[in-house]
């Protein structure tokens, strides 16, 4: 397995960053794993299932508040755990609330609650604790937190792996291609939405709770920011969810251009992203990771199967009916 | 809690009215896009904030009147809207396998796309709250009630735009064709209706009539380019509310809505407004997905 040992060397040298590179270079490498870390636990449910999670913010926020109001007191491992298991908690709650909405409703809904929490919040924070914001206290050490990122980042690649070869992952694809044909051949679609919907939860959620800590400051409005999922979204897109390589690829790339961008120019680091977001679903359906193993004919990992009415790969297909296809009937 | 005496009632009922009218043209907007077209605009407010941008920047530049801009920024966000149709939606429309495919690409799209319009417009403006005062004087209801003039104007203004589309989807042959393509967009194909010619149109009227709400919006309040985003949750609670494809259901839906914001904020806080709005949104959602005025 030279491939295996390859990527083991490579965690590896990861591992022994912050002892070679300096603070910067750290703190870049954090904001990579991160988005990765986000996109590919997004991209283990919402790709295979075409059902769109925008709640990423709304779970990163739930793990930030963990160690806001936790750390003093907890151990900064039970501050990660309670920030998984409150997403995963609340992803659970929503994913059996919403199983009779379509996929843009699903879409809508999950923007909503995030946006829901981040005000409930706030409001909480504000006739509670009459306060708008919270300190930090006693954060952990960068190398702590870099450190605990990897190991984030490199358990959420192990899961999507982990997913895609499971019964549940084959579920999700099923869901994915045609949720009431898969649930006619005995697949619980029920169950394996809310399953997958909460695993990626719980990876956002302690992603969220190791990250924020950085900020020294937690606040809703940098906490529940729609900025975090809408990268993540774009990261998981312009990558391509169906393969491991392509958010890992794609949020490494994003997070160096947002640092050379975002600082200097942030207006126009924000256009740019928005376009590229378009343009990756007008022009790459299956992201950068799908144009690539096209070309060298690798399989696909994760991905729902065709639909009976998918266009063969490079043909495009019109939508509408033949009628509409003939002369024109002005 | 004493009774409210009625002359607050009268004030918070209007307040609801005019709100919820702004509401149902922003929501019949984005109904001709998602009900008719599955084009789900999650960008549609940031359409009524570049309408509001439009109008602060005629005024400021040329002294023109909000009214009179009123033509001048529907005319220019339809063409937007067709130009946007061409670029983007026409491909996506063309290339998505099913409705869901399209509902999911779309919404993911104008995600992209809000964020670039509302950038470019922090490019042009800065993000300073920006307004002008337009009628601010007072006018007296009776019964100790004052609105200011600026209030009137716009309910006038939307009580004749819903009007309008109202005639126009009920007597003209444009209109039967919408409503035709609301209720079977296949069998609407099938008697000739020409949906290429249409579609790109339903979507310029959709971005006109959120940028015309942008203008009301601008007589009244301050600017801000994050203005747009409430805008569109709004929308998608008054479709949801009304049902979808519904023209009547959102007006309905609009100034229920309206109401429910209105005096929810009024008996606890202000900055419990858009609890209130998620709120009812998640609410019918899980409730009533279909809408609560759907049979």
């Amino acid at each position: 397995m030279t491939r295996g040992a390859l990527l083991l060397a490579a965690v590896a040298a990861l591992a022994a960053l912050p002892w070679l590179a300096s603070p910067f270079l750290l703190s870049l490498a954090m904001a990579c794993l991160m988005y990765a870390g986000l996109a590919v636990s997004w991209s283990f449910f919402s790709g295979p299932s075409r059902y769109l999670s925008l709640g990423v913010s709304a779970f990163f926020g739930l793990g930030a508040y963990c160690s806001a109001w936790g750390l003093p007191a907890l151990p900064w491992p039970a501050a990660l755990l309670l920030g998984a298991a409150i997403a995963a908690a609340f992803a659970t709650a929503v994913g059996l609330l919403t199983l009779r909405l379509s996929g843009a409703q699903f879409a809508v809904i999950t923007f909503g609650l995030g946006e829901l929490v981040k005000y409930a919040v706030t409001w909480v924070e504000k006739s509670l604790f009459g306060t708008v914001g919270r300190i930090v206290a006693d954060p952990p050490q960068d190398r702590t937190v870099y450190l605990t990122l990897l190991v984030l980042a490199v358990s959420a690649a192990l899961a999507y792996r982990a997913v895609a070869r499971s019964r549940l992952g084959l579920a999700l694809r099923g869901i994915g291609a045609d949720e009431l044909r898969a649930a006619t051949l005995g697949v619980d679609a029920r169950q394996a939405r809310v399953m997958g919907f909460a695993l990626s939860a719980a990876f956002a959620g302690a992603i969220g709770a190791a990250a924020s800590v950085r900020w020294t400051y937690v606040d809703p409005r940098t906490a529940f920011d729609p900025f975090i999922v809408f990268q993540t979204v774009l990261i998981a897109m312009v990558g391509g969810p169906a393969r491991l390589g392509g958010p890992v690829a794609a949020a490494v790339a994003l997070t160096l251009l947002a640092e050379l961008l975002r600082l200097r120019l942030p207006y126009l680091y924000m256009i740019v992203l928005g376009t590229l977001l378009v343009l990756s679903v007008l022009f790459l359906p299956d992201g950068l990771s799908g144009l690539w193993a096209a070309r060298r004919g690798t399989p696909r990992l994760n991905e729902p199967a065709p639909e009976p009415g998918d266009p063969a790969p490079g043909r495009p297909v019109s939508m509408a009916p033949p009628a509409a296809r003939g002369p024109d009937h002005a | 809690m004493s009774l409210p005496d009625p002359g607050l009632l009268l004030d918070l009922a209007a307040t609801s009215v005019g709100v919820g009218g702004i509401y149902a043209v922003v929501a019949i907007g984005l109904n001709l896009q998602y009900g008719l077209m599955r084009i789900m605009n999650v960008a549609h407010g940031e359409f009524l904030m570049v309408g509001a941008y439009l109008a602060y920047a005629l005024r400021t530049a040329t002294g023109m009147g909000p009214l009179w801009a009123l033509p001048l920024v529907a005319g220019a966000l339809f063409l937007l809207g067709l130009a946007l149709y061409a670029l983007v939606f026409r491909r996506l429309v063309r290339t998505s396998p099913s409705q869901e495919a399209l509902e999911g690409r779309s919404l993911i799209a104008c995600f992209g796309l809000a964020f670039v319009i509302q950038n470019l417009v922090l490019l042009a403006f800065g993000a300073d709250l920006r307004g002008y005062q337009y009628l601010a004087r007072p006018l007296s209801l009776g019964a100790g009630v004052l609105i200011t003039a600026n209030r009137v104007v716009v309910f006038g203004v939307v009580a004749l735009l819903t009007a309008g589309l109202v005639l126009i989807l009920r007597a003209t042959l444009v209109g039967k064709a919408i409503r035709a393509m609301l209720q079977a967009p296949l069998g609407a194909l099938l008697v000739g209706i020409d949906t290429r010619r249409l579609h790109p149109l339903c979507f310029g009227v959709g971005l006109a009539l959120s940028g015309m709400a942008g203008v009301l919006v601008s007589m009244v309040y301050q600017l801000s380019p994050a203005m747009g985003q409430p805008y569109t949750i709004t929308a998608l609670i008054v479709i949801t509310l009304g049902g979808m494809g519904s023209m009547l259901g959102s007006l309905v839906g609009g100034v229920m809505l309206g109401f429910v914001e209105t005096f929810g904020t009024q008996l606890t806080s202000p900055s419990t407004r858009m609890l209130f709005a998620y709120g009812t949104l998640v609410l019918v959602l899980l409730v009533r997905p279909r809408g609560v005025l759907a049979r």
